[in-house]
């Protein structure tokens, strides 16, 4: 204390910032900003303060009532555990986000390691044609995406629907980060590909054991994305999915606000609020590889 | 290791004109040869022909006697040191160096011993276990280094190594560079645009410009017997004067006629048949004297001294306004816009042809 509070002293009355001093002009600046920043704040974190309360509130009825009732319980929770299909829309999610997560990976860190690294005919080409597909929202070829789906099935009966929603999730996914693991890797000095391959490496080695290692974060963020997307969308599932037991949780939780008969709002913000966990705890387990600068320290001096 | 090449050429894809073509060289075993040259002149490329990184268009390379022009970098028994020390940033230390040998299946303890024994050589022991980003770049240099090392190669490939690193620390590497090479007894080629490299650890340089070799031989050549203008331009520091004129009545009379220069008996001999003819005189700035035999001496006003301590370089304006560098001893009393009489030390005259540019008195 003594320490900290002897240093406090000697600064005094000594200007230390680097920023020129404020104006009233400036202070009228911060104080708008603030407030705009505040009331932002309270734009997010209402409804989900609400949602949190509501879910654990065991007064509230079908319909979320804003009243001032309020009595712990988890009810609801065990409404979602007992009267509908909550686990299996987890389990179909999961399923779903993680297929379409490592899909995506795999393919994306072999394209986004070929246009970075090699010279074939149709590079450029093939580069632009991707980059302008993405254009075309993915919903506008659902009939196209049943008839596929049709036509596979009855060849492979064990080809689901839900297989086919992972094909349509991934592959725009695919498309658009091979872009940015190529801009990534582009960034990677190439003689450290002359090193390895003086040492010893093969093609494939050099993408082993150099590049996707220094490409860990960027693939990191990229899993992510891709891991979230399937709890993010309706509408592809929504349409897609047909029967109950296969929804994912996004579809399956609409249910309980949609339609009258089965309305439980209180059970749907609890379902939300679970939703948020697989997320979370993705992002826990894949922070650690979230290191920036790993590249630092390999070329110049 | 022998490096031979025979009529070695390269080519890029989609570019008009060969890189390189007609290398004829020999690298005997154990030489510390240079490939010296002005950026773009395709030292580099003819380097990562030899390493294998580029295909080569047309010609041999041969290492002994083995013809390696399709054999993979890998087989080839070399080593690499990259300009921008291209260390594997997510290994530590030890890993880098021991990267090569993991590669080759080596047996675990042989690898420590070669790298515990290269990191000794270096003195880097105490960062072993540490990532590049955390080391200094003069350390980075010194792993770039001892991951080629640990190879045990038979032929040494360096690339501009010290091109990133700071003068005293440059000085210092040049030493030790040449000390490693002796104490290994491997072939080395060195890529480097700086001459002073060249000239101080070079057994054997090569001057390459514009894809062609402009000469070949040892540092000393190099400096008191240049084969052509360009070669004279380019090695030695301050740069050697060169002044153009005409070969008249057994003189060398300057294109002013400010500065005339009557050559000695060898030289003369020599010059016999370019009697009205251009030609030029190369002068590096030190032989300069103050009187000079014949007494062909030319009045100089000094510019701008530039003060090195152990000499003096003089920016002097010849009276048809063109430039001369000259150095004197430091001690020596100059004072800017002050004029002066030089003569020529006669006995240290390059005479080339105008046109040509190529060496007369060889």
């Amino acid at each position: 204390m003594t320490l900290f509070g002897g240093k406090k002293k000697k600064d005094k009355g000594l200007y230390l910032s680097d920023k020129p001093p404020l104006t009233v002009a400036g202070i009228i600046g911060i104080v708008t900003s603030y407030t705009i920043l505040f009331a932002w704040v309270v734009a997010i974190v209402w409804p989900l303060f609400q949602m949190v309360v509501s879910a654990f509130n065991g007064q509230q009825q079908q319909y979320i009532m804003g009243n001032e009732n309020f009595e712990f319980s988890l009810r609801h929770f065990e409404f979602l555990y007992n009267e509908t299909y909550y686990l299996t829309w987890v389990k179909n999610t999961l399923f779903i986000a993680i297929s379409t997560a490592l899909l995506t990976i795999v393919m994306v860190s072999f394209t986004g390691y070929a246009y970075s690294r090699y010279r074939f005919k149709g590079r450029k080409a093939s580069l632009m044609a991707i980059m302008l597909i993405q254009t075309i929202p993915t919903f506008a070829g659902i009939t196209a995406f049943f008839t596929m789906h049709s036509i596979v099935s009855s060849v492979i009966p064990a080809f689901s629907r839900q297989m086919m929603l992972i094909l349509i999730y991934a592959g725009p996914a695919i498309a658009s980060n091979t872009f940015i693991l190529k801009g990534y890797i582009d960034s990677v000095s190439t003689e450290l590909d002359d090193a390895a391959k003086i040492d010893g490496c093969s093609n494939f080695d050099i993408y082993r054991i150099i590049i996707m290692p220094i490409a860990r974060p960027m693939l990191t963020i990229i899993a992510l994305w891709s891991f979230i997307g399937p709890f993010m969308d309706y509408l592809l599932a929504k349409v897609l999915l047909t029967s109950p037991s296969t929804y994912t949780l996004a579809v399956g939780l609409f249910t309980l606000v949609s339609d009258f008969r089965t309305m439980n709002q209180p059970a749907f913000a609890a379902g939300g609020l679970l939703t948020a966990i697989p997320i979370v705890i993705m992002f826990m387990v894949l922070q650690k590889q979230l290191v920036s600068g790993l590249t630092s320290g390999s070329v110049k001096g | 290791m022998k490096v031979i090449m025979k009529n070695l050429g390269k080519k890029y894809e989609g570019r008009e004109n060969f890189t390189l073509r007609n290398i004829d060289l020999e690298i005997d075993d154990q030489d510390f040869c240079v490939i010296l040259g002005p950026s773009g002149c395709g030292k580099t490329t003819l380097l990562r022909m030899i390493a294998g990184l580029n295909s080569i268009t047309e010609g041999d390379l041969y290492f002994d006697d083995r013809r390696v022009n399709t054999i993979p970098p890998k087989d080839r028994d070399i080593a690499m040191v990259f300009q921008s020390y291209a260390l594997y940033p997510h290994m530590t230390v030890y890993d880098n160096m021991s990267f090569s040998l993991v590669m080759r299946k080596e047996r675990k303890k042989i690898i420590d011993e070669r790298v515990k024994e290269a990191a000794q050589l270096l003195q880097i022991e105490d960062y072993l276990y540490a990532k590049p980003a955390d080391i200094s770049g003069g350390q980075r240099q010194r792993v770039a280094l001892g991951r080629a090392i640990v190879r045990k190669p038979s032929v040494f490939l360096m690339d501009e190594p010290l091109s990133n690193l700071d003068a005293k620390l440059r000085e210092h590497m040049r030493v030790e560079l040449v000390r490693l090479h002796k104490s290994l007894g491997t072939t080395s080629i060195y890529v480097t645009h700086d001459q002073t490299e060249a000239m101080t650890m070079a057994t054997k340089i090569i001057l390459l410009d514009g894809g062609k070799i402009q000469q070949v031989g040892k540092p000393e050549e190099f400096y008191n017997k240049p084969e052509n203008i360009f070669v004279a331009r380019f090695i030695g520091s301050p740069t050697i004067n060169i002044i153009r004129g005409k070969y008249r009545d057994g003189k060398f009379v300057s294109e002013t006629d400010t500065i005339t220069l009557t050559p000695s008996k060898e030289d003369a001999e020599l010059l016999k048949d370019y009697e009205g003819k251009g030609i030029s005189i190369g002068i590096r700035p030190e032989r300069f004297e103050s009187g000079g035999e014949f007494g062909d001496t030319f009045e100089a006003t000094i510019d701008v001294i530039e003060m090195l301590g152990k000499e003096k370089t003089l920016y002097a304006r010849l009276k048809d306004g063109s430039d001369l560098v000259i150095s004197t001893p430091g001690h020596y009393d100059y004072k800017e816009g002050e004029t002066h009489t030089f003569g020529f030390d006669i006995n240290a005259i390059h005479y080339f042809e105008s046109e040509t540019g190529e060496r007369i008195n060889r």
